[in-house]
């Protein structure tokens, strides 16, 4: 997207991202979303993460224009999407988590329409349908009807027709789901280099190692409320769990119990133990020390993601 | 941005924008995107073409009958003494574009709700609804565009039904103009019912529900109205100032002579009180029926054959006891207000811009309030629906 191609009307500070403030929502008695919070900066891919009806769904319906809020607003890019619904509309790419496709049309069909319906020139449909097909490895399949395609395909042609107009904020919900190892990776990638090119991308999930992988930032939602906002460079410096199992695992405990170190024995398939150690250059030494006292370590590593830290402590109301 | 970005094409202008000519253009060019999106989606599902097959067949039979059936008629009457009077037989075209018309008219209000009665909430259940709402279209487009594929279907299968009424016209009696007539007005109230079926589909939460209301509303239409005028006729009981009619006195029957055929009584005496329902006040009712609507609108001849004698097509009848019905009985009850009624009503009242009138005033309404469900961002969602 140029600057040249927006009339100055509309003309706003371009890629700023999307952010909420204050965004109240409910469903007859039900309060989706209470006060809400929320800011994902464009250059960075922002985590959405909370439990089960936590509220992320309303919140990215919002987010994408599709729902009002009751009170507090939002903007895109620096827009109201009540007001400049259409501007807003061009800057957004959304990916619902309902898989819906029309099933009769081809991959491609599929593609082209929503081309369509986002009025991109005529001249640039075909060659820029073609580009997402490859994008989304879904070349083979393009002149298949969508109902042929597995889950995790039309997951993938569901990503693409998100991403046909170029859009500025990117709004993913639970993108990953279905998706093979492979296509995890592939993703992984795709999400960093849109981020890299200055884009906004919005991820909610439940997979939370994924997310460390992913994520610049994220944003904990809980019972339609914003729990906490953290950096993931913040997470992995509250400290996290590591997971430690010995050939003899008496002698690992007697050594960590020497060294005056709490730890609990692990919830593994392994006999381990896992220990809280509050930034890496701990667990450096840590390894050394065990090394070093003789003890046969044969695994030593993060139990868990840092966002699957916050998330797992953020036990205030989970139930 | 970044080179990558940089390739690719970007959205376009902002609608809108462009003043005048373009505006228009950019919105109808949205409304047939939706279309050939809702037409590819619909028409490669075999379902359609089975029942395409199903229709042609049927009205096939029914021509089949209806031309074997006169034929037979035909045969009986040539053995039987014709009183004099009585106007000749027409051909069995006449007989046989009625009952197809009626016919196709049925089916097209049976297969118009199917097409367009889980247009917007079919898409809400499959989870698409929301994919159209969050790009450039605009609700109205969305909903015309998908008003304007159910009804090029219901046209399709109009289509294929237009064989059997040329082969009518072919058998005489009627002229092109009935074709094009009743086509018109065929493709017309399979238009209303669409837009009645679109606009209940992006009310009503469930496909089902919608479709079952739709069918409902089919039937309010064709049955609910004749019982409506039928009870409300009740209720409007009143006077009508009138005197008594004199008959000279004259044979009917065989060799009785044509005489005069307006008027054929005189009224005389004082004008006194008599019972008789206003019709008129109810008659509305009847004008709203589909087959009033397009029966109303297709021209027959005037006639000028004395009344008794006339049998008319069913075309006719409906016409004619719709039109006395709005007349009323100042214009049709013997010797009201002491003036001699003409017995059959002239074709300068026709009815039916009334009755279409109203059932586009309710096609409208509820297109207009489906529209405003599709209205995003939403501020109220029907209970119990989601927008994705």
């Amino acid at each position: 997207m140029s600057v040249a191609e927006i009339p100055e009307a509309t003309r706003a500070p371009l890629a700023s991202g999307v952010s909420a403030v204050g965004v109240s929502r409910r469903f007859g008695t039900v309060h989706a979303v209470e006060h809400m919070d929320f800011d994902a900066p464009s250059g960075h891919v922002t985590a959405l993460i909370g439990p089960n009806g936590a509220g992320k769904t309303t919140l990215l319906l919002m987010l994408a224009s599709l729902l009002q809020p009751d009170s507090g607003t939002i903007t895109v890019d620096g827009l109201d999407p009540a007001v400049d619904t259409a501007a807003v509309r061009r800057r957004l790419g959304w990916m619902p988590d309902t898989l819906g496709v029309w099933e009769s049309l081809t991959a491609r069909e599929i593609l082209v329409q929503m081309a369509r319906f986002y009025r991109l020139p005529k001249a640039g449909i075909d060659a820029r349908v073609a580009e997402l097909l490859a994008l989304v490895r879904l070349e083979e399949l393009a002149g298949q009807p969508a109902r042929v395609l597995s889950k995790g395909q039309q997951q993938r042609l569901s990503l693409a027709r998100a991403l046909v107009h170029d859009p500025s904020v990117l709004l993913l919900d639970e993108p990953a789901a279905g998706l093979d190892p492979g296509s995890r990776v592939e993703l992984r990638t795709l999400l960093r280099n849109l981020a890299a090119a200055g884009k906004a991308v919005v991820v909610s999930s439940h997979v939370l190692s994924e997310l460390d992988e992913i994520a610049d930032g994220a944003v904990f939602v809980n019972r339609g409320r914003t729990v906490k906002h953290q950096t993931v460079e913040d997470a992995a410096k509250q400290g996290r769990r590591y997971a430690i199992t010995a050939l003899d695992p008496a002698a690992l405990a007697a050594k960590l119990t020497e060294m005056g170190l709490e730890f609990l024995p692990g919830t593994g398939r392994r006999p381990s133990v896992s220990l809280m150690l509050n930034h890496d250059d701990g667990a450096a030494a840590l390894l050394r020390e065990l090394v070093t006292s003789g003890i046969a370590v044969v695994s030593f590593g993060p139990a868990s993601g840092a966002l699957e830290e916050t998330y797992m402590n953020l036990d205030t109301e989970r139930k | 941005m970044s080179k990558a970005a940089e390739t690719l094409p970007g959205p376009a202008p902002v609608p809108g924008q462009a003043p005048g000519r373009g505006a228009v253009a950019g919105y109808l060019g949205g409304i047939r995107d939706v279309v050939v999106l809702e037409l590819k989606q619909r028409l490669r599902s075999r379902g359609w073409y089975i029942m395409l097959a199903v229709w042609l067949v049927l009205i096939a039979l029914v021509t089949a009958i209806t031309w074997a059936g006169w034929n037979a008629a035909m045969e009986s009457r040539a053995v039987m003494p014709v009183p004099d009077g009585m106007p000749e037989p027409q051909g069995p075209g006449s007989a046989i574009f009625e009952v197809v018309l009626a016919f196709v008219l049925l089916f097209a209000l049976l297969v118009a709700p199917a097409l367009s009665a889980n247009a917007v909430n079919g898409d809400r259940a499959g989870g698409t609804l929301a994919i159209l709402q969050v790009t450039l279209l605009t609700p109205g487009q969305i909903l015309w565009g998908k008003f304007c594929a159910a009804w090029l279907v219901a046209i399709a299968f109009l289509a294929a039904s237009t064989p059997f009424l040329v082969f009518a016209v072919l058998l005489g009696g009627l002229s092109a103009g009935h074709i094009l007539v009743s086509l018109l007005m065929l493709v017309v109230e399979v238009a209303v019912i669409c837009a009645i079926g679109v606009g209940i589909s992006a009310l009503a939460g469930r496909p089902l529900f919608s479709i079952v209301v739709t069918y409902l509303a089919v039937a309010a239409l064709v049955v609910g109205s004749l019982i409506a005028f039928g009870l409300g006729v009740q209720l409007t009981r009143g006077t009508v100032l009138a005197n008594q009619p004199v008959y000279p006195s004259m044979e009917f029957g065989p060799g009785s002579a044509p005489g005069p055929f307006n008027p054929e009584y005189t009224c005389e005496g004082p004008l006194v009180e008599q019972e008789a329902f206003h019709t008129e006040r109810v008659a509305w009712l009847l004008a709203m029926n589909p087959y009033v609507v397009v029966a109303d609108a297709i021209p027959y001849p005037e006639r000028t054959a004395p009344v008794y004698y006339y049998s008319g097509g069913m075309i006719e009848n409906i016409s004619q006891g719709a039109r006395s019905a709005i007349a009323g009985p100042d214009g049709t009850y013997t010797c009201a207000n002491g003036q001699v009624q003409p017995q059959y009503l002239g074709q300068s009242t026709p009815l039916w811009p009334l009755g279409l009138t109203l059932q586009v005033a309710l096609a409208g309404l509820l297109l207009w309030l489906g529209w405003r469900s599709l209205v995003t961002p939403a501020r109220h969602l029907a209970v119990g629906t989601r927008i994705a």
